[in-house]
């Protein structure tokens, strides 16, 4: 970070103007619009309670933005991210019930879902890096066949009877009175942070979505990276189902719908490029914060549910636009 | 004809065109020259109305012009050949050249008389070109010829030709030049940007020279020396473009035996390459000797031969390996294949090096010394700005490609392939690229390079290869170096 910090606004300080400033904290300054606004017709909107309600809520999304974040820096996508996230709850939660439901079958849960995260995400790889295949057709695919598998294995209905330590126990613990969630995602983000600035593998992430046939020439190994990296994003999907699933309380078959869209919404709203190589987890996350904001605001001034998908996609397509003319200077 | 005074504009606050005043007279072919970043391209986006320009007066036939559009513009009797192609890959070459232009009679399309209309268009110019096929399936120099005959569709009377021959061979920038005299002759004016001094020198009647946005004068083309111009160009005199280089061939470092790739593009070629030397690899643009560099650094695929490096064969080349062994290539284009054009300098720099135990240790990657690590390459290059953390597709043509041969500087390769190394990048970068060759040589590594500039090999090389259709027809020595010599093989037979 250091350099980086020390020489922009070194480069830039003779011309810094308010343009400048607007341009480079526009999200946080919607954010706060967006509060602001939603504040004057439900003053609920800017009570601590709601805040706590927005921080927990943006910690789940930010988790799938990251995630969704590693695979459009190289310049793909996960369109099965969602549905992964149903399978993930499924499979772990019906293990869990498998080995008796008790605090000891948690484990199982885990590595069940880090199975299944795993190998979807190494196919997902392997098809779209090793073979060739584009990534919107193999995950779009790949997003069919799993949700098959989260809809056969567990019937359609809801699994239920999972162990009290992850449901109760983990899922309402605050350390510092901060809920666990906020935390892992908290985690999430350094872990990552530092992934895409202090490695190899986080660089070449960039350079491959900047420019994949430089990256070769450049000599970076990208099937690897590129495997790495969906795998990277399908187990990162599977932690977030895993939290979200102790929340709920039950593995949900319906669990991950909308989650591929926000995911990808949330990214690109926080500034991650369709195109890749630009953005990182930063962006992600407070994207995810305000994707979260007005659909947590919307909700409580009563806005219809199919009015929200409309904002939602408005809000994508105009965010797409400002970046482009962002790009472009 | 034309005509702007006190033209401005300003990126984001940066004056990209500073006052600069320019006209153009009927039947007249006025040179743009100006190194990458002084002002060119602006100007001629301006004319053609790709952007507004900020200030000054634009007039045309006596008709001032207070906006514009490239449509309008078109209209009006501007036409633009860019140097990016506006083509559309997959429709063919007539529905190219008549693209947003199709003459149609109700709901169909007139194929029949625009296809007898591009027929014309293109026999006026003297281009062959095969009419029915997808333009993705063209060669360059052959997209080039559909972009020229698409921008005279509209018969112009002001045509903006930006770099034109800087994908062309020699023989096909002649039919270019025969048409831009054709058109002179039928009165068009013609707006020529290029960094060749003899197209400058044998084609056009003025010459206005910009450098750093501004305006540093007019002058009549037979009235001035190639000095006096680059003089104008660069603001202080140069002495020679080529330096002396003092080959001191040792052992060979690279040899190619008999290697004929999968797709064809070359067939049984081999060659040797020294340490302290500089090869040449010349021939006609797509015969073959960018792809046999591409296939001695494992970016086309091998079907029989043997590359061998001091004697040892390479078995499966990838650029990862050939890196590790110490060989470095640098592409051709370097948009497509060079450079990340969206991340910064710093990290095009060390793209190709960050296995290197100064920038990492196992996964980790030292960013905290990356900056310490380029400083000397970029400077060795004279990178202007000097400004690592700026996104590589703000720096200059010739900037940009002293970026990807920073990558060259990291660490102390044995073998160099350059493949075009000096293509669309003004007269004081070529310097700086043709010095970083004599350094390198100098030093004792292998350099070869391949390019469709003859004096670049005449200058530079010790020892020629001329290709042929995949084939290496010829090889000559220094003292048989010549560029007469040279093209006599570049249709394969001897002349």
């Amino acid at each position: 970070m250091s350099m980086e910090a020390k020489t922009q606004p070194m480069a830039r300080l003779s011309g810094l103007s308010l343009m400048d400033v607007l341009r480079v904290a526009r999200l946080p300054i919607a954010i706060v619009v967006v509060l602001m606004l939603f504040g004057l017709v439900e003053p609920r909107v800017l009570s601590l309670g709601n805040f706590r309600n927005i921080a927990l809520q943006t910690s789940y999304l930010a988790i799938f933005a990251m995630a969704q974040t590693m695979v459009l820096l190289t310049r793909g996508f996960d369109l099965s991210l969602g549905y992964t996230v149903s399978l993930v709850s499924v499979a772990a939660s019906m293990a869990m019930v498998a080995m008796g439901g008790g605090d000891a079958s948690i484990l199982y849960g885990v590595g069940a879902a880090l199975l299944v995260a795993g190998v979807i995400g190494l196919a997902n790889g392997v098809l779209i890096a090793g073979i060739g295949i584009n990534p919107l057709v193999t995950t779009l695919g790949m997003a069919n066949i799993v949700l098959a598998f989260a809809s056969t294995i567990s019937g359609g209905f809801p699994v239920t009877g999972l162990p009290k330590g992850l449901t109760a126990e983990f899922a309402q613990r605050s350390p510092l009175s901060i809920p666990m969630p906020i935390w892992i995602a908290a985690l999430v983000f350094v872990l990552l942070f530092l992934v895409l600035k202090a490695t190899r593998f986080g660089r070449s992430l960039y350079i491959i979505g900047a420019n994949p046939r430089a990256a070769v020439a450049a000599g970076i190994r990208t099937v690897p990276v590129l495997v790495a990296a969906y795998t990277l994003c399908a187990l990162l999907a599977a932690l977030g189902a895993l939290l979200l699933t102790a929340r709920t309380g039950s593995g949900e078959p319906n669990l991950g719908g909308n989650l591929t869209l926000e995911a990808i919404a949330a990214a690109v709203v926080g500034g991650v490029r369709l195109s890749g190589g630009e953005g990182g987890v930063g962006a992600a996350v407070l994207g995810a914060l305000f994707v979260t904001v007005l659909s947590n605001g919307m909700n409580l001034v009563q806005i219809d549910g199919y009015l929200q998908q409309i904002c939602l996609g408005v809000i994508i397509i105009v965010s797409l636009i400002v970046n482009r003319d962002d790009a472009r200077r | 004809m034309l005509e702007v005074t006190g033209f401005t504009k300003r990126f984001r606050g940066v004056a990209a065109l500073d006052n600069v005043d320019f006209s153009l007279n009927e039947g007249e072919v006025h040179a743009l020259l100006g190194e990458n970043g002084a002002g060119k391209s602006t100007l001629i986006n301006l004319i053609a109305g790709t952007f507004p320009w900020a200030e000054g007066v634009y007039r045309i036939n006596g008709r001032t012009i207070t906006s514009l559009t490239p449509h309008v513009a078109q209209e009006i009797g501007i036409a633009a050949v860019f140097q990016e192609f506006s083509l559309v890959p997959d429709l063919t070459v007539v529905e190219n050249i008549f693209l947003g232009r199709e003459q149609s009679s109700g709901l169909f399309l007139k194929r029949k008389q625009m296809r007898q209309a591009a027929v014309e268009l293109l026999d006026s110019l003297g281009f062959h070109l095969p009419l029915d096929e997808n333009v993705a399936f063209l060669s360059r120099a052959q997209k080039q010829m559909v972009e020229i005959a698409k921008a005279l569709r509209m018969s112009p009377k002001v045509l903006i030709l930006d770099e034109p021959t800087a994908s062309l061979t020699d023989g096909e920038a002649e039919k270019l030049f025969n048409a831009v005299a054709l058109l002179k002759a039928r009165g068009v004016g013609i707006i020529y940007v290029s960094h060749r001094m003899s197209e400058i020198r044998n084609l056009s009647d003025r010459v206005t020279v910009l450098r750093g946005g501004k305006k540093i004068g007019t002058v009549v083309t037979a009235e001035i020396s190639d000095e006096g111009l680059i003089e104008m160009m660069v603001g202080r005199p140069v002495e020679q473009l080529f330096p002396k280089i003092e080959h001191k061939p040792g052992p060979v470092r690279l040899e190619v035996r008999d290697l004929t790739t999968e797709k064809r593009s070359v067939i049984g070629a081999s060659f040797t390459a020294r340490a302290g030397e500089v090869v040449g690899l010349a021939g006609l643009v797509g015969c073959g000797r960018s792809e046999l560099c591409r296939a001695v650094f494992g970016l086309e695929v091998v079907e029989t031969g043997a590359i061998m490096l001091d004697d040892k064969a390479v078995e499966r080349p990838t650029p990862t390996s050939m890196l590790a062994a110490n060989v470095c290539y640098f592409p051709a284009d370097r948009g497509s294949e060079g450079l990340a054009l969206a991340r910064s300098a710093r990290e095009n720099a060390t793209m190709s090096s960050l296995d290197l135990p100064e920038l990492s240790s196992g996964p980790v990657l030292k960013f905290w010394r990356e900056n310490e690590t380029i400083k000397t390459p970029l400077a060795n290059l004279a990178l202007r700005p000097m400004a690592p953390e700026r996104k590589a597709s703000a720096f200059s043509g010739g900037n940009q490609q002293k970026l990807m041969l920073a990558r060259g500087l990291m660490k102390p390769f044995e073998v160099y392939l350059f493949d075009e190394p000096t293509v669309g990048i003004d007269v004081g970068a070529k310097a700086d690229v043709y010095n970083l060759i004599k350094s390198l040589v100098e030093a004792g590594a292998c350099v070869v390079v391949s390019t469709s500039e003859l004096p670049e090999l005449i200058n530079l090389a010790s020892r020629v290869y001329v290709m042929h259709e995949g084939k290496v027809v010829a090889e000559l020595a220094k003292h048989e170096l010549s560029e007469a010599q040279v093209l006599s093989h570049y249709f394969g037979g001897h002349a």
